[in-house]
C-alpha cells in the first residue's frame, strides 16, 4: 500500500473538468498501487482567494471523495485570512464532511499569527496541515512560506502534525530549519528527483517524518515514486515513507 | 526492457555531494536494465576549457561495454572545432554536448557547431539546463536555453542530428508544431514531469522524436524509468522512446 499525501484534482475550474482530470490520476496511482490519495483543490489558485473560490475547491474535493470513497482523503483547503470562514470550512469539510486533513498554500506565511486558529482547530482535531514552503531564489509570491517559517508554525503550535510540502524546494537548508521540531514532517512531492534529497531527509528528520507526496497533476507519479525507490534507503525507512508514516498522521480518518 | 539513457553524467556536481563513478553508473545501468548510456563529465560545464574533462571521462570509459562519451564542447574556446574533430577520432565517442548558458553565449552560435557536428558524423545535445533555476547556487545565473532557437538550429541544419537535452514538457509543447516537420530534432525526455506528460509528449511530436534519459546522477534513474512504464502508449512507443529511436541517431549496437 502506498499513500500520497499531496495531491490535486486537476488544473480545471469545473467539477466535470477535474472529474475528467483526476480520472488520469486514479490511473497512474493504480498502476503504482497507490492505495489512498490525499487531494486538495486550491480554490482558483489565485494566491488569497476569497471565501466562495475556496468552498468551491473544497465542494469538488466532496464531490470526488464521493465518487471514490475507498481511494480519497480530501484535505481542506482554507485561507486563514479569512479566519472564521476558515474555521467554517474546517468544521464542513472535516468534521462533518470526513476530510482527513488542512491544506495550507501561499495565502499568508506559516509565520503568521492569523494560521494560529486553524492550526489550534487542527490540533484538537487531530488531523494534519500540509503546508507549502520553498526556498525560492527568485522570491516565490508574497505569503509564501520557506521552511524558516513552517518551523515557527511548529514551534507555535506543538501538538500540530504539520506536514511541510515540497523536500526539493526545501533543499539542504530548509531540512535545517524544521530538524528541531518533531511534528513536522516533510513531503518529497514537487521539484525534480534531485538525487540524494530522499536519503538526507532521512538523515537530518528521521525516516518517521518523511512522508510520500506527488503534488500530481504538476508531478507525475513515476518520477516522485521514483525517489524513494531509488533512495539507498532500509526497507523499513522505505514503507514508512511511502504509507506508515501518512498512516499515523490519518489516523483519525483511516483508524488506527 | 533494455535502455539507452541518451544523458547521463560521471564526475562530481560541485554543489552537492553527488558524484557519478563508472562503479556506481555501471551498477545502476544493471538496476534499471540500461544497455548503454551517453555520458559527460559535470566538470566540463564548469570549466572554461572542457577538454581535460572530457580527457577524464574518456579515459574512465575507455573499454567499457555500453559507456559512450558525448564530450563537452565550449563554443568560447578558439580551438573548439579541433577539439571536436579530434574527439571524432575516438570510437566511444557518440556525440557532442553544448551547454551554451553553462558557458555563456547565445544558443544561435550551436549552428556552428552543429554543421561541424554533421560533418563528423556525429549527433550534437544541447543542454537547456540541469537544475530547477529556483534553487540554483547563488553563485549561479543559468537561465535555460531556448527551445525554439534550438529547433531554429534544427531547421537551419537539416543535416544535424540534434538532440534538446533536458528540457521541461511545456517548452516541448511550445515548439510542437515546428518540431514535427523536423526529421533531425529529438528531445531527451530526464526533466518532463507532470501527469501524463511522457503521453503528452508522444501526442504533440510522436514517440519517435523523444529519447529516454535519466540525467544522473543528478536525478534518481527510477523516475525516468518510471515515467516511461506508466505513460499510457503503445508498446512500440515505448520502444522507441526507450531504445531504438537512440540506437539509430547514436549508431549504438
Amino acid at each position: 500500500m502506498i499513500i500520497d499525501i499531496h495531491a490535486h484534482p486537476g488544473y480545471g475550474r469545473e467539477l466535470g473538468e477535474l472529474r475528467k482530470e483526476f480520472a488520469a490520476a486514479l490511473r497512474a496511482a493504480e498502476h503504482h498501487g497507490v492505495r489512498w490519495i490525499c487531494l486538495n483543490a486550491i480554490a482558483d489558485w489565485t494566491q488569497s482567494p476569497r471565501p466562495a473560490a475556496v468552498r468551491k475547491g473544497n465542494d469538488a474535493v466532496l464531490a470526488l471523495m464521493a465518487d471514490h470513497p475507498d481511494r480519497v482523503i480530501g484535505f481542506c483547503y482554507v485561507n486563514p485570512r479569512y479566519s472564521a470562514h476558515a474555521l467554517a470550512e474546517i468544521e464542513r469539510c472535516v468534521v462533518k464532511g470526513g476530510m482527513g486533513g488542512i491544506k495550507l498554500w501561499v495565502a499568508c506565511k506559516g509565520s503568521d499569527r492569523r494560521v494560529d486558529p486553524v492550526a489550534r482547530r487542527a490540533a484538537g482535531l487531530g488531523v494534519p496541515i500540509l503546508q507549502h514552503a520553498w526556498y525560492n531564489r527568485s522570491g516565490g509570491f508574497k505569503g509564501e512560506s520557506t521552511p524558516a517559517d513552517v518551523a515557527a508554525m511548529a514551534a507555535r503550535h506543538p501538538k500540530t502534525m504539520i506536514v511541510m510540502a515540497h523536500l526539493t524546494g526545501a533543499g539542504e537548508r530548509g531540512l535545517k530549519d524544521i530538524a528541531p521540531y518533531p511534528n513536522l514532517h516533510v513531503d518529497i512531492s514537487g521539484g525534480e528527483p534531485e538525487a540524494g534529497m530522499v536519503e538526507l531527509a532521512v538523515k537530518l528528520l528521521g525516516a518517521e517524518r518523511v512522508v510520500f507526496g506527488t503534488d500530481t497533476p504538476i508531478r507525475s507519479y513515476g518520477a516522485t515514486l521514483g525517489k524513494v525507490l531509488d533512495a539507498k534507503l532500509t526497507r523499513r525507512q522505505r514503507e514508512l515513507i511511502l504509507f506508515g508514516n501518512a498512516k499515523r498522521l490519518l489516523r483519525r480518518r483511516l483508524g488506527r | 526492457m533494455t535502455r539507452v539513457d541518451v544523458s547521463a553524467f560521471l564526475g562530481r556536481w560541485p554543489f552537492r555531494p553527488i558524484e557519478g563513478t563508472v562503479a556506481n553508473l555501471a551498477r545502476m545501468m544493471r538496476a534499471n536494465d540500461i544497455a548503454h548510456a551517453l555520458l559527460s563529465a559535470f566538470e566540463g560545464l564548469f570549466y572554461a576549457d572542457p577538454e581535460p574533462a572530457n580527457e577524464e571521462l574518456l579515459s574512465k570509459i575507455a573499454g567499457r561495454k555500453g559507456m559512450w562519451a558525448a564530450p563537452i564542447i565550449n563554443l568560447r574556446v578558439a580551438d573548439w572545432g579541433e577539439q571536436m574533430a579530434h574527439l571524432a577520432r575516438n570510437r566511444q565517442v557518440r556525440a557532442y554536448r553544448l551547454a551554451s548558458t553553462f558557458h555563456g553565449y547565445e544558443v544561435g552560435l550551436c549552428a556552428e557547431a552543429a554543421r561541424e557536428a554533421a560533418r563528423l558524423r556525429r549527433a550534437l545535445m544541447v543542454q537547456v539546463r540541469l537544475e530547477d533555476e529556483r534553487h540554483l547556487s547563488p553563485i549561479l545565473s543559468l537561465p535555460p536555453a531556448s527551445v525554439k532557437a534550438i529547433v531554429e538550429i534544427a531547421a537551419a541544419v537539416p543535416r544535424a542530428k540534434l538532440v534538446i537535452s533536458a528540457a521541461r514538457l511545456p517548452e516541448l509543447l511550445g515548439a510542437a508544431e515546428k518540431v514535427k516537420r523536423l526529421r533531425n530534432l529529438w528531445f531527451d525526455m530526464s526533466h518532463f514531469d507532470g501527469l501524463e506528460c511522457m503521453r503528452q509528449a508522444c501526442d504533440a511530436v510522436g514517440a519517435k522524436r523523444l529519447l529516454f534519459s535519466t540525467s544522473w546522477p543528478f536525478f534518481y534513474a527510477r523516475s525516468a524509468v518510471l515515467k516511461v512504464e506508466e505513460a499510457e502508449v503503445t508498446a512500440p512507443a515505448r520502444r522507441d522512446i526507450s531504445a531504438s529511436s537512440a540506437r539509430r541517431i547514436f549508431a549504438l549496437r
